[in-house]
């Protein structure tokens, strides 16, 4: 149980309220970034796309001090219980972003290629917009169970991603049969498989991030059980 | 976050038994009208560290001070209740408190050495209750010296005054004081906050190489402490036992909110 | 310092150099006396002061080769039996009042009257021991005269006892119980060994104190010219001899008188710095 109500060191508050709100300003940027790439890649729009690459460096700022706060908190305030949790979750979560960060680059990378060799065929996107859509709406909810310490939104999260990994395989096989109908395709296909495997591990890393909401909220390590157990986990009274 | 402990521990050695030394039920005391502590019910176990936490005047060296019998000295205290020391009802009216205080020994907040040498400072307890030679008394001596970190500093001044030590040296000598008589249990009443943090450091050190002999029930005013020396924390509040567990289960994941609130510093 | 002060700063200064110099003038007035009486002591004292004092018994008047040895060695023997019998009942009397009876009405009751007894007049001690010994036995006695001496010690003794011991901090008596000591063992071996200075110095002061005493002696010990060890007889002490003498019209007598007065000067005056000093050195550990 996470309490919220003031520490008697105010500026210890002030510390874990930045630590907080530092990481949901990572996590938009992290947001934005996916967005603008996978615009990028449906219009083409290679400006979009070179913006995004440019801009990881700042991702990767984030997680650095984001890290190096959590660093500090521990050395001066010897957090304990929950705030501890915090601490240690963060650290983690920022890592999860910075990833899902190297990945909405490794996306608009891909797509400046794409669209560098050839600007015609490019086939079924709507696909890949849709899995993009729920990998987002991921991203977006996880960040917001996060500043609401709302577990059982969290552990909603984990099972969404079994969505995102069906996603993956249909689009999987549609590109496949594609490029079995049309070798000239085969290249870009795969591009495509890449991209669409870069949102199903944008969707991993945010099932790890609600995890790590869950350890804050429970204290509970949930990783590497069964979605059965954890949602038991989650809703199992107490306190 | 941690993986199940117990996997990576059951490859490697298995956890020593967990007996039990201690135990109160029902325990209520008493400072004339006054409820001081109510209802305990708690378990110390053998050789493990036990630390009582709490904000000032919950009652921590209240229930410390009875389990040696300590009120015993202020006729107004009285305790009522179930308190075992393995298996034996202390409260009955015919326990020989001397015996149990050899047993069951205790170290205060200040350091108060008698005046007297430093070797009779330690051979006093000892005398009180064992016959030994004058050989036998040397060694017990130079055990209790060593055993408290302090046999290298004052081998060679054994007859100099208890009251010539530094203050972190002195603790060390009630200390071996302490353990010279050989108890099964000790009683640490805040023993390092009228020290320096060089010397609480190395108090605490000690804590952790005595509890493979004995039993140790700490009281701290200090969480970081706690959270650094004990194997089991019991939080207290207002002469009420709040919660009590595994010091890292308290300190990662408490179960109460008092107890969060507490040592999150959400309160005073 | 900023200036709009120095109105205040200055009023300040002279206050403190008004009550300065009133407390030096009052110490000084104290002390002019103190030193006149010593110095009176040391100069119509130490002209007497020979071999003879300690050789010689008290002679009738107008010899002049006398001495006060009688009185010396009776004061002696008469300070020593009080101090014997007065201590040991002083120290347990005031290890009772610190450890036992610190609450009970026995202890207030006893402090109470300890205290009375502690500023009664010597003499209604001496008139006391007069109707108690005295009369009883027949005749003046150097034993009367130590007994009314030790009723003088008793209170000190306890007195200083009691406030020594509770000096001792309660910390210390709880760490010798919580090894397992009884009662006896933690008062014994641990507490009176910590007040011990202080104790031995309430002990030095009672002799201080009772080595002038004189009303007390005129009506027990009397006093005696010759020499006796006897302690069933009238014995001679130093204060007495000093009183009969001193009142007497003759200077050979006079002489002496003020040698026995510088006498007991300098022993009081040994007994305090003694006292302090050991009391100093005990505590400086």
């Amino acid at each position: 149980m996470v309490a919220l109500n003031e520490h008697v060191s105010k500026k210890f508050d002030a510390e874990l309220e930045s630590l907080r709100s530092r990481v949901m300003q990572m996590g938009g940027l992290v947001e934005t970034q996916i967005n603008t790439a996978i615009d990028g890649f449906m219009t083409g729009d290679i400006d979009h796309l070179e913006q995004v690459i440019a801009d990881d460096h700042q991702v990767n700022g984030f997680e650095v001090s984001i890290d190096d706060d959590c660093a500090h908190i521990v050395a001066r305030r010897q957090p304990t219980a929950g705030d501890l949790r915090m601490v240690m979750a963060v650290s983690k979560i920022v890592t999860d972003l910075e990833r899902i960060g190297d990945e909405a680059a490794k996306i608009a990378r891909m797509a400046r290629e794409i669209y560098q060799r050839d600007r015609l065929q490019i086939p079924r996107l709507t696909d890949v917009r849709k899995i993009s859509n729920v990998g987002v709406a991921m991203l977006r909810d996880v960040l917001d169970a996060f500043v609401r310490l709302d577990a059982n939104e969290a552990a909603r999260i984990v099972r969404e991603d079994a969505t995102v990994d069906d996603f993956f395989r249909g689009i999987m096989r549609q590109l496949v049969t594609y490029m079995m109908e049309d070798p000239r395709t085969i290249t870009t296909a795969l591009d495509i498989v890449f991209i669409a495997k870069s949102i199903e591990r944008i969707g991993d890393h945010a099932k790890n991030i609600a995890e790590s909401v869950i350890y804050i909220v429970k204290g509970q390590d949930v990783r590497h059980i069964a979605i059965d157990q954890l949602e038991r986990t989650v809703n199992a009274t107490e306190h | 976050m941690k993986i199940d402990k117990d996997l990576i521990m059951q490859g490697i050695a298995t956890e020593t038994e967990l007996e039990t030394q201690i135990v109160l039920r029902n325990f209520n005391f008493y400072y004339g009208k006054y409820h001081a502590l109510r209802n305990i019910n708690l378990d110390i176990y053998k050789r493990r560290v036990t630390a009582f936490i709490g904000p000032s005047g919950c009652g921590k060296s209240t229930l410390l001070r009875t389990l040696n019998r300590m009120y015993d000295l202020y006729p107004e205290q009285r305790a009522e209740g179930e308190l075992l020391l393995d298996g034996n009802n202390l409260l009955d009216k015919g326990v020989d408190l001397n015996a149990l205080r050899a047993k069951v020994g205790m170290v205060f907040q200040k350091p108060t050495p008698f005046p007297m040498s430093i070797y009779d400072n330690i051979a006093f307890g000892v005398k009180l209750h064992e016959r030994l030679s004058r050989v036998e008394m040397d060694e017990r001596v130079e055990w209790s010296l060593r055993k408290a970190a302090l046999w290298t500093e004052v081998s060679d001044k054994l007859h100099q005054s208890g009251m010539s030590l530094s203050g972190g040296q002195q603790q060390r000598l009630c200390i071996a004081r302490g353990i010279a008589v050989k108890p099964e249990v000790l009683l640490l009443d805040e023993p390092t906050s009228a020290l320096d943090p060089i010397s609480t450091m190395r108090i605490e050190e000690l804590v952790s190489e005595l509890k493979d002999e004995f039993t140790i029930v700490i009281v701290t005013h200090n969480m970081q402490q706690a959270a650094r020396v004990s194997d089991y924390t019991a939080y207290m509040y207002l002469g009420e036992l709040i919660e009590v567990g595994k010091t890292d289960d308290i300190f990662i994941k408490p179960k109460d909110k008092r107890t969060e609130d507490y040592i999150t510093g959400r309160f005073g | 310092m900023s200036t709009h002060n120095n109105a205040l700063h200055s009023y300040r200064r002279f206050k403190n150099r008004l009550a300065l110099t009133v407390s030096m003038l009052a110490m000084g007035f104290g002390l002019i006396w103190l030193v006149w009486i010593l110095a009176t002591t040391i100069e119509l004292g130490i002209s007497g002061l020979n071999l003879n004092l300690f050789m010689h018994m008290t002679p009738p008047p107008g010899s002049h080769d006398g001495g006060l040895a009688n009185a010396i060695f009776g004061s002696i023997v008469m300070v020593s039996i009080a101090v014997a019998v007065g201590t040991p009942i002083g120290i347990f009397a005031g290890i009772y009042l610190a450890e036992f009876g610190r609450h009970s009405w026995l202890g207030s009751t006893t402090r109470f009257v300890n205290d009375l007894l502690l500023s009664a007049p010597s003499i209604i001690v001496g008139l006391f021991i007069y109707e108690l010994v005295v009369a009883r036995m027949g005749n003046f006695s150097g034993l009367a005269g130590a007994l009314s001496l030790a009723l003088i010690v008793i209170p000190v003794v306890i007195r200083t006892t009691e406030n020594m011991l509770q000096l001792v901090p309660n910390a210390m008596r709880e760490a010798a119980f919580a090894l397992g000591a009884p009662k006896w063992a933690v008062i014994g071996r641990v507490t009176l060994r910590a007040s011990l200075a202080g104790v031995m110095t309430g002990i030095m002061l009672a002799i201080a104190r009772i080595s002038g005493e004189t009303a007390p002696l005129l009506f027990t010990a009397l006093s005696n010219q010759f020499w006796s060890a006897d302690l069933d007889k009238p014995m001679a002490s130093l204060p007495v001899t000093i009183f009969k003498f001193a009142m007497s019209p003759y200077t050979d007598w006079q002489q002496l008188a003020w040698a026995g007065v510088f006498i007991i000067t300098l022993g009081v005056l040994f007994l305090n710095v003694m006292a302090r000093f050991v009391f100093r050195a005990k505590h400086k550990q």
